[in-house]
């Protein structure tokens, strides 16, 4: 038929511009990252797979464990607070529901720098935060140091991606018959076993998906450890760019990216075949 | 739920009438009336957390708003009402530079994005074909990898190839990213109608070409503009993309507010931050009002 054909046609501009411009730039990062580079940073192609051990460099091994533990902190943090919000809205936003979710959307539209940024100006030694500090009495100049530390960065990361545990979760909520909890209760379950053995069970796809909305990202970010954090704090995005702006080693620089795929490639896995495991059981 | 009408039923069976099916005394039901109610069932802690987090989540914003009018420099005092970093900003040609460059980034990344991507979409719903498969899976993928990732992947590319970094690689960047998106939302849209009313249209004598021209776009046009209006938000805000695909000539807008952070903070940032976000948040209002006038039409479409 003729117009199958029209529609196979329509396939192919957007396929082979992702063909081009996605998948064989990848080729070509796994190809300089067994290349070497030159004194005037020309990459020559080669199969120097020794490249990869610089991924075990002990220089580079405390930052890549430090991207994860941070990693996992910001998805934590961010299911402790989100689930309760997710929570509050969808059993108790009433008519407001839809209101108060595009008001946790909105200020994720903020540009993301600008956002890191304020972080900046309030937690900053000249910030809103010790300025009213000073004002109060505190001693020192500034009286608290907050910025360059681990929590500066992890909770500038929370900042970031929170609305992106917030919405899995009030969708699965949502989802959820609101029934059943009352059947809980009136099963006199106590409002923990109901939240454990009923809510917990009925949303934790909207939980899983979360966690890889917040964990992949934050993994491979590195403006906010740039801006709020310090050399003590960053993370493997900062070694990447490292080494592709100014005179870093191009050929190191793509073993580091492969190796943050690969990590993530994991964390996809993981979250695939998590999905995919109660549809099975349904069948 | 709705798979299991039954179960349903009797969910709501039990919810609604506490007692029945357990073999409890009615004094017990009494009881349980009585109690005085649980600090679960009533909200007040949560909505005490939750009024909490939304001042955590806009606080920030409003701290660079409202400094963005302060006649002083300090992040620490308020003086008083004034638009000297507004003023600044208009006349700092190099911002300006970046703001109209970042604008033409949006611009034509946006038409060039939905294009291609409500074609795939097209493609996708509609062709019979071995390469249906491949493809979403390749565009799924583009849309899960993490920017750092394929913006590395596009700088090693245009330098392998020889080309200048300049607007013109972060246009095909940004384009990259951004076809998943329009994908998704004009697909999402796609499903929801049936064939019939293009069969229809055909049968009363339309050309395939006709049938999509008058029947069709119609229907899909509301998502394919909140879809256009997403990815010129998701253009101009971009940052990591646009900082390793941007060469030295001009800087797209957030480029320019991470190098004038490494300075140290100004007041001009608050200025262009606000100045950004006004923008971003009214496209991004006009695409939610477009894409929610759609659901109420397609309601009042299906109730016909």
């Amino acid at each position: 038929m003729s117009a199958n054909r029209l529609w196979r046609l329509l396939l192919a501009p957007g396929a082979v511009w992702l063909l081009v411009l996605f998948v064989a730039p990848f080729g070509i990062v796994v190809a300089v990252s067994l290349g070497t580079q030159d004194f005037i940073g020309r990459v020559h192609f080669g199969w120097n797979f020794e490249n990869y051990q610089s991924i075990l460099d002990p220089l580079y091994y405390p930052i890549l464990l430090r991207s994860a533990i941070y990693a996992v902190e910001t998805t934590g943090l961010c299911l402790l607070i989100g689930y309760p919000v997710a929570y509050t809205i969808s059993r108790f936003g009433g008519r407001y529901r839809n209101l108060l979710v595009i008001l946790i959307i909105l200020p994720w539209f903020a540009d993301y720098l600008v956002r890191i940024y304020a972080w900046f100006v309030i937690l900053g030694d000249d910030g809103v935060v010790n300025g009213l500090l000073h004002f109060v009495g505190l001693p020192g100049n500034p009286p608290v140091i907050f910025l360059n530390r681990p929590f500066a960065v992890v909770g500038g990361l929370v900042y970031d991606y929170l609305p992106f545990m917030i919405l899995p979760i009030y969708a699965a909520l949502d989802r959820m018959n609101p029934a059943l909890i009352e059947a809980g209760k009136d099963l006199y379950g106590s409002p923990a076993q109901t939240f454990l053995h009923v809510t917990w069970p009925a949303t934790i796809q909207g939980v899983i998906a979360g966690a890889v909305l917040v964990g992949l990202p934050s993994v491979g970010d590195f403006a906010t450890a740039q801006i709020l954090g310090g050399t003590q704090t960053f993370m493997i995005g900062n070694l990447i760019q490292d080494q592709f702006t100014g005179a870093g080693d191009w050929p190191s620089g793509a073993v580091l990216t492969i190796g943050l795929m690969a990590l993530l490639s994991v964390m996809m896995i993981f979250y695939l075949r998590s999905t995919s495991r109660p549809a099975d059981l349904m069948s | 739920m709705s798979q299991f009408p039954a179960l349903h039923r009797a969910e709501v069976a039990v919810a609604e009438r506490p007692g029945v099916g357990i073999a409890a005394p009615p004094a017990v039901v009494q009881g349980r009336r009585q109690r005085p109610p649980r600090p679960f069932d009533r909200p007040r802690f949560l909505s005490l957390f939750t009024a909490l987090v939304y001042v955590y989540l806009f606080a920030p914003i409003l701290v660079v708003v409202i400094f963005s009018f302060n006649s002083k420099r300090s992040t620490q005092v308020f003086g008083s009402f004034s638009l000297t970093w507004y003023r600044q900003l208009l006349n700092d040609s190099g911002m300006i530079a970046s703001l109209t460059a970042s604008i033409e980034i949006a611009f034509i990344t946006m038409v060039v994005a939905t294009a291609l991507g409500t074609l795939l979409a097209f493609g996708l719903v509609r062709a019979r074909s071995r390469a249906n498969r491949p493809t979403d899976v390749l565009m799924l993928t583009n849309l899960v990898s993490p920017e750092i990732v394929t913006a590395i992947a596009l700088l090693l590319v245009f330098t392998q190839l020889g080309l200048t970094l300049s607007l013109t690689t972060v246009i095909l960047g940004h384009i990259t990213f951004s076809i998943a998106y329009v994908t998704i939302i004009v697909r999402g849209r796609l499903v929801t109608f049936n064939t019939e009313v293009e069969e229809a249209a055909l049968d009363l004598g339309a050309t395939n070409v006709q049938a999509i021209r008058l029947v069709t776009l119609p229907l899909l046009w509301p998502a394919v503009i909140a879809s256009a209006l997403l990815v010129f938000v998701m253009s101009f805000d971009d940052f990591v993309t646009s900082y390793f695909t941007s060469g030295v000539e001009v800087a797209p807008l957030p480029v320019r507010i991470y190098s004038m952070i490494h300075f140290g903070v100004t007041p001009e940032i608050n200025a262009v931050g606000t100045l950004m976000m006004v923008i971003t948040i009214s496209i991004v209002l006009l695409a939610l009002a477009v894409y929610s006038r759609q659901q109420r039409a397609r309601l009042a479409f299906l109730a016909e």
